[in-house]
């Protein structure tokens, strides 16, 4: 495991010296919380628009959970091929898995500091324009971002680090993550307007279920437990999923020596 | 000592070994040269533990060994040089002595010895981004000593350098051949390999061709030089 936390601590030092890609994050973390502000100054959400306001932040949550950690983990994979470091760095005696690991461990750091960063600000606006959700749906919120909105996070570094280890370049690498984006973005929004379409099995179903569960709770339903509980479960397991298939791509010669 | 025996290798259709089989001596130098394509970097991949090959095996000191035992064993600068430019000199090495498992005094001992063997010490603070090629290839070279390895593998590896940063390059590995290290070096300067290596391999059609000193390949073909050795042994005489 310490080989994990080798490249886990080099990731962390690394990144956090590259201002740039920081504060693409921090805007990325940002950017809902701001759209959210400017619409809660339209006349017509003025009155009563406290349930769509929340509906929209969980779009603009979900999506940061996949922004957090992206350039992270684009420039430790693909950004790595790039510049000629991967195979010097393949040439060490830990395995692939190991190695995906530890990267994993970087960008889940980041991706949960960009999904903290998200929910302050949504906090911070939420409270200025005096927002107050009942006590059940502030339970309801939490057990959202436990067993919700932290696993997606997880298995969002996932699914970067496996874009990222599977695409070319950096650049290839953006543009297959922009359409993995659209993914959450439009299962969000779709789910927003017709949450009827929302079925018994939403728990088994990672994105689809986090919407899911906010959604249920904002019309007022209880959200079963377990139901919960399965959801965290299951999306972890994909983040497994994704990070072994992310270590299988590091052993096909064309990627590597690509 | 490095025995290679035998090995095949294909990447789809295009066949990059059809049989290579050499050995390199502890404390000699060994060049690696050949046309493009002839083979020399897939070699030197399967040699490092990079790619498992086909067919053949490569031996390590009378031992065979998989490509997991020769990571651990073997330093390579491989054709992909690349550092993290965000990191200092010092760190970019410290990391992969840490990724081969030193810690604490050890890995700073040995990050220190690897620094000084390539004559890097005073810019050892400095981040990497802004270093001239030179440094670069050096910062590489001391991350792939960092375990002291007795066997290192370089795959062109004065390619860039100008001529002080060659000739210091040179000196370096000179150094670690004369400290008993198996080196084993591939360029396709052939004239500089004649300097430094003490044995010469050479490799044509994903095959070896021939194996001995700069002197013994000249007799051989009957040649004043090794360029026109090599021209004889890749059947372009008159070319």
């Amino acid at each position: 495991m310490s080989a994990c936390f080798t490249i886990a601590f080099k990731e962390l030092r690394d990144h956090l010296r590259d201002t740039r890609s920081l504060l693409s994050a921090a805007m990325y973390a940002l950017m809902g919380p701001v759209v959210i502000l400017l619409v809660s100054q339209s006349p017509l959400v003025a009155t009563g628009g406290d349930r769509l306001l929340l509906s929209m932040m969980s779009v603009f949550t979900l999506v940061s959970a996949f922004t957090g950690g992206m350039f992270v983990a684009l420039d430790s994979t693909a950004g790595e091929r790039e510049r000629g470091s991967l195979v010097p760095l393949l040439l060490n005696p830990v395995s692939r898995m190991r190695l995906i690991v530890g990267k994993w461990i970087a960008v889940a750091v980041f991706a949960l500091a960009g999904l903290a960063l998200n929910l302050m600000a949504f906090t911070a606006i939420f409270e200025w324009r005096g927002v107050d959700p009942p006590t059940q749906l502030r339970l309801v919120f939490l057990l959202w971002i436990v067993a919700g909105l932290v696993p997606l996070t997880l298995f969002g570094a996932a699914l970067d680090l496996l874009t990222g280890a599977t695409s070319r370049t950096t650049k290839d690498g953006h543009t297959r993550l922009s359409l993995v984006m659209l993914v959450p973005m439009m299962v969000g929004m779709f789910l927003v307007f017709f949450p009827s379409w929302i079925s018994r099995w939403w728990f088994a179903v990672p994105v689809v279920g986090q919407q899911a569960l906010i959604g249920t709770g904002l019309r007022g339903e209880t959200v079963p437990l377990w139901q919960a509980g399965t959801l965290a479960l299951l999306t972890t397991a994909t983040a497994f999923a994704a990070l072994w298939a992310a270590a299988r791509a590091l052993t096909r010669d064309e990627i590597v020596v690509a | 000592m490095i025995e290679v025996r035998d090995l095949y290798m294909r990447f789809g259709a295009v066949r990059a070994l059809s049989g290579v089989s050499l050995s390199a001596v502890d404390g000699t130098i060994t060049g690696l040269v050949g046309q493009n394509g002839a083979g020399k970097t897939t070699t030197l991949n399967i040699v490092s533990g990079l790619h498992e090959p086909n067919q053949g095996a490569v031996v390590l000191d009378g031992f065979s060994t998989t490509p997991q035992d020769r990571r651990s064993r073997i330093g390579a600068l491989l054709d992909q040089k690349g550092l993290y430019s965000r990191l200092t000199a010092r760190e970019n090495v410290e990391y992969f002595g840490a990724l081969r498992g030193f810690e604490g005094g050890e890995l700073n001992r040995r990050t220190q010895h690897a620094l000084a063997t390539v004559g890097l010490e005073s810019v050892a603070h400095r981040r990497t981004e802004g270093f001239s090629q030179g440094e670069r290839m050096k910062v590489a070279l001391a991350r792939a000593i960092v375990h002291s390895p007795r066997h290192l593998l370089l795959d062109e590896p004065t390619n860039g350098l100008d001529v002080p940063s060659a000739r210091g390059f040179k000196a370096a590995l000179r150094r670690m051949r004369d400290d008993g290290v198996c080196v084993v070096v591939s360029s396709h300067m052939i004239e500089d390999l004649g300097t430094l290596c003490d044995s010469i391999v050479i490799i044509a059609g994903g095959r070896v061709v021939a194996q001995g000193s700069a002197s013994d390949l000249c007799r051989q073909t009957q040649s004043a030089t090794l360029e026109e050795s090599f021209m004889v042994f890749n059947g372009l005489q008159g070319e």
